[in-house]
């Protein structure tokens, strides 16, 4: 039932390719298919007129052959021209059957409520197979298993075509042929399905060697490669890995192909007796020439029907491309953890009042707690910075703000509705938020800036005051076509950026949605790939354009965070300091020795110099 | 043309050598192919004509061997595609993959992975190595699918001499097929960049980390429309192209059709004449079957032994580049056991290629021995460059660097670079063991848990080891079904790799602290600082700190302050704020910052 279920979905999704084209297609295939028999028939044709008008004179002879012979030709021609036809048409149905496919897959995968299914590794590797990534080692698509599929049915019909050829010298030759051809192809087939899963294994298994292999190429890893000298060593352990990755499916192929001589010897089996008697049944003269000519060329044409192919291969592979494709669905299609009203974010005020209650979340896959009954308000029209140390769950805490991910425990509310039952589609076109690993579209500088807000149609005008209060203005000027060049070198005209020119085209992204209608604005490390000037820079321009908008920011440079109107310490899951920078320096606690320590480097670098002698270092 | 057949000859050698009965094997099918060729129709002809004239045993006989060739053919045919793949699969990754690898990673610069012209050619040929030894298969192949299109027209040519006439109506089916081809060819580069962004973008819209910022912005939508946008604009014309290619195939079988029923009706004339057999006639159709099979291989095979420069072309420009970068003295000079007065920079001077602007310009400096020397700067002022020039993995363009008197480039680079440590800015994320990602900073104590321990207590990381499923031996990155660092612990692993060596000459710490949380960075800057003394004491070893944070500074013995590739100013950090110039200047900015009165 399974298999079954599996091959009509095959069928269905076809119907991307749309109707007359596959009508097309599939009278192509079927012509394509008969051809052998059909020429074997027109053959036996010709050769049988020849053999009864051999007593007659010449001339009548030749016009007794040209009728044949234009049987023959016009076989010629249609499985030329059904060859021609069949190459575009498949093209256009894959085009249409795996674009949709695409899309779907993308679609589901972008537009799901949450990101708690997308960081599941999981779930990465059902994207993969569902996007049949040839990268990753899966390289059947749906349309080939949907097309392999169509050309297998019409080599049914070929096969059959060819049996009835056979058949008119004799029925149970068709057997005799059919039976070994068949076995065959099923023990190719499966042969071949192992051999993949073996492949498969290698592809898995080559990841560990591709860690060294990226290593040689990359500047980054190539520095330590040379500083500490061990390219000797990396290409070994890439080679033993390479060796042991591919062990199985080398040995696997060796047997294959030291088998193979079965294989002749089931082709022979079918062929041989089958000819011989043919050709003893001519020679003695009870069948004609023409006959056996038939049969000696449609007996062959049945194993091309039937022999290697990899439609079984396509099908399979396609199949599971499919299931993975509704894995994916239901993985992707959480429960909402409270019935939904869906309703708007409150539009009242200038910026909303977000609030968490006793919000406690740890990750599904650690189950470690990371927030543990946090209570924090986001006041309308404030600076709030949030610090704590690497790993306190700062970026935690900002995708639940985001919604992408549910409080396990407590609430959060935004102006006293809980967030859990607001659209999440629509509260994300009130907060802007830059990421620390933000995003590089391959597209336009413009495109790259009006994704901020993708809601609505790009404002050329916005954009523009965008970029002058994200800096961006230097580094436009230097695109050779401004506003329209591509973000990267892989498209044409396109350039590569620094991280630091990286992060003022984010930081412009996020100020455009934010005059798109962002009120609440995230920055979560937006300045370390900054020098000092710019990043002095950007934090001034911010403070005088950020308007009515609440500004989240996240930042270890406590030099940039003590301007903020009010800084919480995130410690051990839950906040434990709270104030302006000046109260919570009075307060004494950890924010005020964490400042201490990056502040306390300044003053002692001008006492120590003063004393002379002894550098600090050596009393550590 | 010679240098690539010269390059096909090396990697058949290889192959034979490496591989000898796979290789003879391959060798073998594809000589077979050819042969069977002829067999199977000869055959053929024989059991029909002697079926017609009667003679049962000639019957039996030919067609037992029309039979048996047809069963060779067929599994020939099968066979010799997995047996070639395998062949070129075994000779590439385990002979050239590791050779290319070697070569990339073994040349002393750098610049060949940071330039991106080059990049680009790297990068081609090191997923490549299997193509290129394919290549040199697929020009034998074109070669047997020639002489297997002659055998086929010598063999009508036995039927009768005018139907080696047929030979040039074969021309336009090739010509043709070819034309075809190569348009679809021509096509699919160009919409190769459509079909990339739609790669992209699709990435982009399945991926965890984008997906935070695409939801955010509500952007999901618009990434798929344009997502779908992409493939329509690269399968529009790909489909045009295979329409056209399938135009000019029709065309050029058109002809040969007609040239061939010309044929076919001579032989039955000549049959019914009596001067021909019905195994002529037989024989000339089922040759005429096989025939479109073998133009469109010949076509194929040809066209893709032409387009083999594609990867050979980088490929010799590799190896060209490899020797050249090898010719040049590489140094024989054993580095000094410890330094007694220092590093100095003589003029020294370097233009990345391809720019016009110097990266360091007429820099003179001494880094005393022991001493820490910072280099602070902005952005693209030349500090890392120095850092690399110092780690040999650039060359200077003119000027010197003496290590104690000794000429840095006549020093050993293999020598010097076991005599030095890094973290740099842009450090390496090694997806193996937490414990090998570490200890690969000194490869002789690659397993040595106690000096491993030591580096990662070096680093501060001691924490995130205690927090690893597995510790130590815990492995790094989620694709291996490991774990994933933060940028904060990744870079205390870079850090911990420095640590490992204990006595290096140099030791090079750039932007060591950029993504760490300010206890964490105080506590390493800390240790690297003691770490800097006792390093100094024992080899005379010089600290250099590459940062634009001031505040961790102050404390060189010595800072150079870089601006566009120049030394502006050099001292300690008392003497450049009395200097009241670039330094105290930055340093202001960042010092107001954390002044005892609020800034604002």
């Amino acid at each position: 039932m399974h298999v079954i279920a599996g091959r009509m979905r095959l069928v269905r999704i076809l119907a991307a390719a749309r109707p007359l084209l596959l009508v097309s297609l599939a009278v192509a295939l079927l012509i394509e298919s008969v051809i052998p028999a059909a020429t074997a028939a027109a053959l036996a044709f010709l050769v049988g007129e020849l053999d009864q008008a051999s007593g007659v004179g010449t001339a009548d002879l030749f016009a007794v052959a040209l009728v044949p012979l234009g049987a023959f030709a016009g076989v010629l021609v249609l499985g030329h021209l059904a060859e021609a036809v069949v190459a575009p048409l498949e093209q256009l149905a894959a085009a249409r059957i795996d674009g949709r496919h695409r899309t779907e897959v993308t679609r589901l995968a972008a537009t799901s409520d949450t990101i708690a299914a997308l960081e599941d590794p999981e779930v990465q590797v059902l994207v993969r197979q569902a996007l049949a990534d040839r990268s990753h080692g899966y390289d059947c698509t749906p349309s080939d298993g949907a097309l392999g599929q169509l050309r297998w049915a019409a080599g049914l019909v070929g096969a059959v075509a060819a049996c009835a050829v056979v058949a008119s010298f004799s029925w149970w030759l068709v057997p005799l042929i059919l039976l070994p051809a068949a076995a065959n192809r099923v023990i190719r087939t499966r042969d071949n399905l192992r051999l993949v899963g073996f492949w498969r294994e290698a592809t898995a298994g080559e990841l560990h060697a591709d860690v060294w292999r990226q290593a040689a190429v990359s500047p980054a890893e190539g520095k330590d490669v040379r500083v500490f000298g061990f390219v000797g060593w990396m290409v070994d352990r890439m080679q033993e890995h390479v060796r042991a990755a591919n062990g199985g499916l080398w040995r696997y192929i060796d047997r294959m192909l030291s088998m193979s001589w079965r294989q002749a010897l089931f082709v022979a089996v079918g062929l041989v007796p089958a000819y011989v008697v043919v050709a003893m049944s001519a020679a003695e003269g009870r069948t004609t020439p023409a006959v056996a000519t038939a049969v000696l060329t449609a007996g062959w044409s049945l194993f091309l029907v039937l022999g290697p192919s990899s439609d079984m291969y396509e099908i399979v592979s396609a199949v599971r491309v499919l299931e993975a494709t509704d894995e994916l669905r239901a993985a992707l299609a959480a429960p909402p953890a409270t019935p939904r009203g869906l309703r708007a974010p409150p539009e009242s005020g200038p910026a909303p009042l977000v609030r968490f209650e006793q919000v406690g979340f740890g990750y599904p896959a650690t189950g470690r707690a990371v927030l543990r009954g946090l209570d924090l308000d986001i006041r309308p029209g404030e600076l709030l910075a949030i610090v704590g140390l690497n790993g306190a769950g700062k970026s935690t805490l900002i995708k639940l703000l985001a919604g992408l991910y549910r409080p396990v425990s407590g609430r959060i509310t935004v102006d006293g509705v809980d967030l859990a039952l607001v659209d999440p589609v629509l509260w994300r076109t009130k907060i802007s938020i830059v990421f620390q690993d933000f995003v590089r579209y391959q597209l336009t500088a413009r495109d790259n800036v009006a994704l901020g807000q993708a809601g609505l149609p790009a404002e050329q005008s916005l954009i523009d005051e965008a970029a002058t209060s994200a800096g961006l203005g230097e580094v436009l000027e230097r695109l050779p076509d401004g506003w329209d060049t591509p973000l990267s070198r892989s498209r044409s005209g396109g350039v590569d950026l620094s991280g630091g020119q990286w992060q003022q085209v984010v930081l412009a992204r996020a100020l455009y949605a934010v005059r798109r209608g962002a009120r609440l604005l995230v920055l979560d490390e937006p300045t370390a790939h900054l020098d000092v000037r710019t990043e002095f820079e950007v934090f001034d321009r911010l403070g005088a354009n950020r308007g009515e908008t609440s500004v989240v920011l996240i930042s270890h440079r406590l030099s940039t965070v003590r301007q903020a109107d009010r800084i919480v310490l995130l410690d051990g899951g839950r906040i434990t300091e709270s104030g302006t920078h000046d109260r919570l320096m009075a307060l004494g606690g950890a924010y005020a020795e964490m400042f201490a320590i990056q502040a306390e480097r300044f003053r002692r670098g001008y006492d120590d110099r003063m004393e002379e002698g002894t550098s600090q270092w050596d009393a550590i | 043309m010679g240098r690539y057949l010269k390059l096909w000859g090396e990697f058949f050698a290889l192959s034979r050598r490496r591989r000898p009965l796979l290789t003879a094997a391959t060798v073998a099918v594809i000589v077979c192919n050819v042969v069977l060729v002829a067999v199977s129709a000869l055959a053929l002809r024989a059991a029909v004509d002697a079926m017609v004239r009667g003679e049962v045993r000639g019957a039996v006989f030919a067609s037992v061997a029309a039979g048996v060739a047809y069963a060779v053919n067929l599994v020939l045919q099968d066979v010799s595609g997995l047996l070639r793949n395998t062949t070129v699969d075994r000779i590439g990754r385990l002979e050239l993959h590791p050779e290319v690898h070697r070569d990339i990673a073994g040349i002393e610069g750098i610049e060949h992975l940071e330039r991106s012209d080059f990049l680009d050619r790297v990068t081609l040929v090191r997923a490549s190595s299997g193509q290129l030894v394919q290549s040199m298969w697929n020009a034998i192949t074109a070669v047997s699918n020639v002489a297997k299109l002659g055998v086929t027209m010598l063999l009508l040519g036995t039927v009768s001499p005018w139907l080696l006439l047929l030979l040039v109506f074969a021309v336009a089916p090739v010509w043709c097929d070819h034309r075809g081809q190569s348009v679809v060819r021509r096509v699919e580069l160009e919409t190769a960049e459509d079909v990339r962004l739609e790669q992209h973008l699709a990435d982009l819209a399945v991926g965890a980390a984008s997906g935070k910022e695409i939801r955010v912005a509500g952007a999901g939508p618009e990434l798929v429309r344009r997502q779908a946008q992409a493939w329509e604009r690269a399968m529009v014309p790909r489909v045009r192209a295979r329409a056209l290619a399938a135009a000019w195939k029709l065309a050029g079988w058109l002809v040969f059709v007609t040239g061939f029923i010309g044929g076919l009706a001579l032989v039955a004339y000549r049959t019914a004449q009596g001067s021909g057999t019905v195994g002529d006639l037989v024989l000339a159709v089922t040759v005429a079957a096989t025939l479109r099979q073998t133009v469109q291989n010949t076509v194929t095979s040809t066209t893709s032994t032409a387009g083999a420069g594609r990867l050979i072309e980088p490929f010799l420009w590799l190896r060209d580049y490899v020797a050249a970068q090898r010719a040049r003295a590489e140094g024989a000079t054993a580095p000094p056991r410890t330094l007694r007065t220092g590093i100095a920079l003589e003029s020294v001077s370097y233009s990345y290629p391809g720019t016009g602007r110097p990266a360091l310009d007429d820099v003179s400096a001494t880094l005393p021995a022991g001493a820490v020397v910072a280099i602070v700067g902005e952005y693209g002022s030349g500090k890392t460059t120095l850092v690399k020039l110092l780690a040999k993995l650039y060359r200077q363009d003119s000027g010197r660097i003496l290590v104690d008197g000794l000429d840095l480039d006549a020093i050993s680079t293999t020598g010097w670079r076991a005599r030095i440590s890094a973290a740099f800015q842009d450090f390496g994320r090694f997806h193996t063991t937490f414990a090998r990602t570490v200890g690969l900073g000194d490869l002789a104590h690659l397993t040595d848990r106690g000096r491993i321990q030591r580096a990662v207590r070096e680093a501060d990381a001691q924490d995130i080891a205690a927090a690893l499923p597995d510790g130590l031996d815990t492995q790094l990155g989620t694709e291996l079904g490991g774990v994933e660092l933060s940028e904060g612990q990744w870079q205390r692993t870079a850090l911990a790799r420095a640590s490992m060596r204990e006595d290096p000459l140099l030791f090079v710490l750039d932007e060591p602290t950029a993504s760490l949380d300010a206890p964490s960075e105080q506590a390493i800057f800390e240790r690297h600082m003691a770490r800097a003394r006792v390093l100094g004491r024992r080899t005379g070893a010089v600290t250099v700190i590459v940062s634009h944070r001031f505040s961790t500074v102050t404390g060189a013995d010595l800072i150079l302050v870089l601006h566009r590739g120049r030394l502006v100013e050099s001292g300690t950090h008392a003497e450049l704020m009395a200097l009241d110039g670039r330094y105290a200047d930055l340093y202001g900015i960042q010092a107001t910052a954390y002044a005892e009165e609020s800034a604002s």
